[in-house]
């Protein structure tokens, strides 16, 4: 915590001692509450089926490390792994870029029709995507030209599509708050509205970008729904339904220790990012906290 | 000037636009013609039944029973969520004893706390599910959760969790909470990070003990972060359908005690092959995440405390 | 139904697409006429070869042929074994897919007109046949039926069948539906468990009563069930309601007929029966939250004495099984001596639906597929593999058995022609599964009164029948 100290000393109010103990205790908890169940996927990722269901608690007597290799040889991660990344890493970049030039155009821009298509936007935040999905897959079929089912492009157009709403609202609010006085420096220097958006708009709103980029990449890593119904190539599977897979496939086989191992190797590059990365993430969201 | 202007809105319009009407808007504008049809989804006679579904839809208990769950989680799992996110991230950063000559600091490890709340975030919501499910295995013996009650010697409280009608929705809840507060922990901790420290130590110097901290001046600035919180939670309480989907009894049960909108409209569709119908819920929960946004919206008109 | 139409048709959903006005009468229209596109007959003999006494259907060789199978408690690798015979035979190599999920991942591709040609509709989130039949989306599968079988070329394929899967595979007069499995209900113990402690399996609820008073004083529970799908304690009471009542009440059941629940005798005992079970708390405690799996395991292990199951438990709590469990199925209990069927009656047919898909590529490998697999020799594959029965009569005779499946062979063998099939639950899952199995869980908590029971399923039954959007079907046998 970087603090400054000051001359001053203020006296602290005295009831902090039981409160205190009290919310740290409560730090304590949620933090066990957390990390628990996650250790108990790791444990119990070496233990056999039985030993899952009858004593939860326990410790692996013996290291069942053939759970792993089920769980790779059967569920093939590491390719479900590669086109998550595919899929969310073109669809996280398209969204962003999109996103923030309709954000743009619509705070800083009055032309009739800016309202209408404002809400047109905010209003997809409430589509409920349920009632979106069958005659999203037809016109996803006949689409002109580009096949679209079960395909990559068709995947990240239509999470493309589907993340706009929030990002939309959510960089319209952000440039509102960003001073004008740069912008309208730079077009008195004579650059073009577009130059100005890229080389000086969009570098001004990186924390904006960054923050809403990570609402947007968990909304996307963990979409479930859309690749149910769009994409049931199983070379091209994504992870949420690969997992949704293997967890119906243990239901019914009944290997605990293979699904625990699959959750664990489907967890740990994410886990592993998160780790390296958690600075940025946690300062990416600084950003949106901001304003 | 003007010609350039128009021309460059169109330019960064079009392609956001396209891509949005495509793949959102038609759909969302076929979904309400299929509702107003008998449909069996597949190839075939879709039948015209004008508002047939609707008038359906409003006698139906099943229905109404669902949307009550929607609009309670609606309600108490963001208030939970947040609030609990608004405490610890409170304590994280302001909450510590004096030391190191600062004023105002966090408790002590609040960077590892952070790391660790933040964790489901990053994990997928079926693999939340699978954990959780584990976790309220209702056998005394060997459901975590009981046996660790039992363990406890608090016998008492242990429950067949998501089989007993009274606490399921709440157990789902839970869920909801917990994977989330994280999330809301580190986003608040990095909104009071900017507060600046001379407006505490003047709180500090009139003799505002913590909690008074908190409401004054904590809450106050961090009125439009808590907002875009309760939009997004909201969000996600509307589509509680891969938790009751995976993790409840008989598929919102018992008896009805979990079910949620969504899910009744996925059985209603692709179990029971009435998309017509399945396709009016779709809008009638659009209609409730509509007036859940404008209500939002009102309440968040609130002045904001410039510093 | 040529090219120009598939690209008018094309340009016409694109350009409703863009402008989202796409009306649903017309996509209806519209797609059947995708369904039947791609230059094929209709009848579904797309891509016929010349017939033979090997190749009695004419499949075409080296046509592709694609298999969607249910890969759920009977996995699907006896249907790669029956593929990898298909490929040999017709050289080609089948495309298939084990899944979980065939209604989400179908429902599209039916609609789309480029279904697979053989399906195993089977699990939670199966395909609606019903729908599918009336479609005319099914083949008619009855030349499978008269073609010779594999192993005798004297023999039709019909002849070497339980006579139940060909009624039950049948949509008003059509038979489009091949039940491949034959599957076994009812009231499963460890037969180890019961000698070792001198107990009899009994025969009739009074029996069953004063039994699980022992059995709870020796600390173990008497039943246990899978309160997370409540359907499975139907697997029972749907049965023995038959059993005692008569299968002329059950039918009546079945078709929805008004006062069906409520002027049956049987009900009235039979629901009464599970109300006391649940006052003495003879069930297991926490049962009303546990998953089949959990269920089986706590079964397995000794927690309780009796599970209501299907005869893939066998298969699906193999992992935790013990050795020694000598896992058994018992038939029917009486209720009185006012039965209407004898004792032995017990629930058995057929299971795992086949469809083959009329709109698929090549139909008639999806029938030889089948023939296959309806050979003795794949037959008995699928007992080893899976420890099931298939419709196959007699297939398994003289095989060295698992003791579960050489339990449900002989229950099966001693129930004779008293073998009860009930249809509500595939006609109307929800109205057994959702709300007679909401009932169901408050009873089994006692929360539920039975008189309550009966009265609400009567409610429920009567909305069903009176609901138009459901498709209703009937039964005379």
């Amino acid at each position: 915590m970087t603090t400054r100290t000051t001359a001053a000393r203020p006296r602290r109010n005295s009831e902090g001692g039981t409160l205190n103990v009290f919310s740290h205790g409560m730090l304590v908890v949620w933090a066990l509450m957390v990390g628990m169940p996650l250790l108990w996927v790791l444990w119990s990722s070496f233990k056999s089926s039985g030993d899952i269901l009858t004593s939860p608690w326990s410790l692996p007597g013996k290291l069942h490390f053939e759970n792993w290799v089920n769980a790779w040889e059967k569920a093939n991660i590491g390719k479900m792994f590669l086109n998550t990344l595919i899929v969310v890493g073109g669809s996280l970049t398209g969204t962003m870029v999109l996103g923030s030039m309709a954000g743009y155009v619509l705070a800083r821009f009055q032309f009739p029709g800016n309202r209408l298509v404002y809400y047109l936007f905010v209003a997809g935040m409430s589509f409920p995507v349920f009632m979106l999905v069958i005659p999203l897959f037809f016109v996803l079929r006949d689409f002109p030209g580009v096949p679209l089912l079960a395909t990559y492009q068709g995947l990240i157009a239509v999470y493309i599509a589907y993340s706009l709403p929030f990002t939309v609202f959510f960089m319209t609010a952000f440039f509102r708050t960003l001073p004008t006085s740069v912008a309208e420096a730079a077009m008195i220097d004579g650059a073009s509205h577009a130059r100005t958006f890229f080389q000086v708009m969009l570098p001004m709103a990186k924390p904006g970008l960054i923050s809403v980029g990570i609402f947007n990449f968990l909304g996307q890593w963990n979409q479930y729904l859309l690749p149910m119904v769009l994409n049931q190539d199983e070379d091209k599977y994504v992870l949420t339904q690969g997992l949704a897979n293997l967890a119906l496939q243990q239901g019914y086989q009944g290997d605990w220790g293979g699904l625990m191992a699959g959750m664990m190797i489907a967890m740990l590059p994410v886990l592993l990012v998160y780790v390296i990365f958690q600075r940025q993430v946690q300062a990416g969201l600084t950003a949106g906290a901001l304003k | 000037m003007r010609h350039g202007k128009y021309r460059f809105i169109v330019g960064f319009l079009a392609l956001p636009l396209l891509l949005y009407g495509i793949f959102v808007i038609s759909p969302f504008v076929q979904a309400f013609q299929i509702s107003t049809t008998e449909w069996s989804g597949l190839r075939g006679t879709a039948k015209s039944v004008g508002l047939g579904n609707y008038g359906k839809l409003l006698h139906s208990d099943e229905f109404w029973n669902a949307l009550k769950h929607n609009v309670v989680m609606l309600v108490l799992v963001p208030i939970v969520t947040l609030a609990l996110g608004l405490f610890f991230a409170f304590m994280l950063n302001v909450g510590g004893r004096s030391r190191r000559g600062a004023v105002i600091t966090g408790v002590r490890g609040a960077t590892f706390y952070k790391f660790v709340y933040f964790f489901p975030q990053v994990i997928s919501i079926t693999i939340i599910s699978v954990i959780w499910f584990n976790i309220y295995n209702p056998d005394p013996h060997d459901g975590m959760l009981n046996s660790l009650l039992g363990a406890l010697g608090l016998d008492s409280l242990q429950s067949a969790w998501l089989g007993e009608g009274s606490v399921a929705l709440a157990c789902i809840m839970l869920v909801m909470v917990w994977a989330n507060v994280g999330f809301y922990v580190v986003l608040f901790s990095a909104a009071m990070a900017t507060i600046p420290r001379d407006i505490y130590e003047a709180a500090l110097l009139d003799g505002a003990g913590r909690s008074q901290t908190f409401f004054r001046i904590t809450l106050p600035l961090l009125w439009d972060t808590v907002q875009t919180g309760w939009v997004y939670m909201g969000i996600i309480a509307m589509d509680a359908f891969a938790l009751v989907q995976i993790m409840s009894v008989n598929m919102g049960g018992p008896d009805g005690a979990t079910d949620v909108v969504p899910l009744r409209l996925y059985l209603t569709a692709f179990r029971d092959s009435q998309f017509g119908y399945a396709a009016a819920m779709g809008v009638a929960m659009l209609v409730v995440t509509l007036l859940f946004a404008v209500l939002t919206m009102r309440f968040a008109r609130r002045e904001r405390i410039e510093y | 139904m040529g090219s120009t139409s598939e690209v008018g048709r094309r340009d016409l959903v694109k350009r409703a697409a863009a402008l989202g006005i796409l009306a649903v009468p017309a996509m209806g229209a519209l797609s059947s006429c995708a369904t039947g596109g791609g230059g094929g007959s209709q009848d579904g003999t797309k891509n016929k070869g010349a017939t033979s006494a090997k190749n009695p259907l004419g499949v075409k060789n080296g046509v592709s042929l694609e298999a969607f199978i249910f890969k759920g408690g009977l996995g699907d690798q006896y249907a790669k074994d029956a593929e990898a015979d298909y490929n040999k035979t017709y050289g080609t190599t089948v495309k298939h897919t084990g899944t979980q999920q065939i209604g989400p991942k179908l429902q599209p591709r039916f609609a789309g007109g480029n279904p697979p040609d053989l399906i195993d509709n089977s699990g939670a989130d199966h395909l609606d046949m019903n729908t599918l039949s009336a479609q005319g989306q099914l083949q008619d599968l009855t030349a499978l039926l008269d073609a010779p079988s594999i192993d005798d070329p004297k023999k039709k394929v019909r002849d070497t069948l339980y006579p139940s899967t060909i009624e039950k595979g049948q949509h008003k007069d059509t038979f489009d539906v091949f039940y491949y499995a034959f599957t076994v209900y009812g009231t499963w113990y460890s037969h180890k468990l019961l000698k070792d402690k001198g107990w009899a399996y009994p025969t009739s609820f009074d029996e069953m009563i004063s039994l699980c008073a022992e059995i709870k004083k020796a600390g173990i529970a008497p039943w246990t069930y899978p309160g997370k799908y409540p359907y499975y304690v139907h697997f029972n009471v749907f049965a023995q309601i038959a059993k005692i009542g008569g299968l002329d009440k059950w039918i009546a059941i079945d078709n929805l007929e008004p006062g069906a629940w409520t002027s049956n005798d049987a009900v009235k005992q039979v629901i009464g029966h599970y109300e006391e079970l649940a006052a003495k708390g003879y069930f297991l405690e926490g049962s009303q939250g546990l998953t089949h799996i959990q269920s089986q395991t706590a079964w397995t292990r000794g927690k309780a004495a009796f599970i209501p199951n299907g005869s893939w438990v066998e298969n699906e709590a193999a992992p935790t099984t013990p050795a020694d469990f000598d896992m058994a199925v018992g038939p029917l209990f009486n209720g009185g001596t006012g039965d209407k069927m004898p004792h032995g009656t017990l629930r058995a047919e057929p299971s795992e639906p086949f469809i083959v898909a009329k709109g698929g590529k090549n139909p008639l490998g999806g029938m030889e597929l089948l023939r296959i697999m309806l050979s003795k020799k794949h037959a008995q594959n699928f007992a080893t593999k899976v420890k099931s029965l298939t419709s196959v009569q007699g297939a398994t005779d003289g095989m060295q058995l698992s003791p579960g499946l050489a339990s449900a062979a002989k229950t099966v063998k001693e129930g004779g022609k008293n073998l009860l099939m009930i249809q509500l639950q595939e006609w109307y899952p929800k109205l057994t599964d959702e709300k007679l199995g909401g009932l169901t869980s408050q009873l089994l908590t006692g929360e539920l009164k039975a008189a309550e029971w009966i009265k609400k399923a009567q409610q429920y039954a009567d909305e069903v029948a009176k609901d138009s959007s459901v498709t209703k079907f009937h039964r005379a046998t």
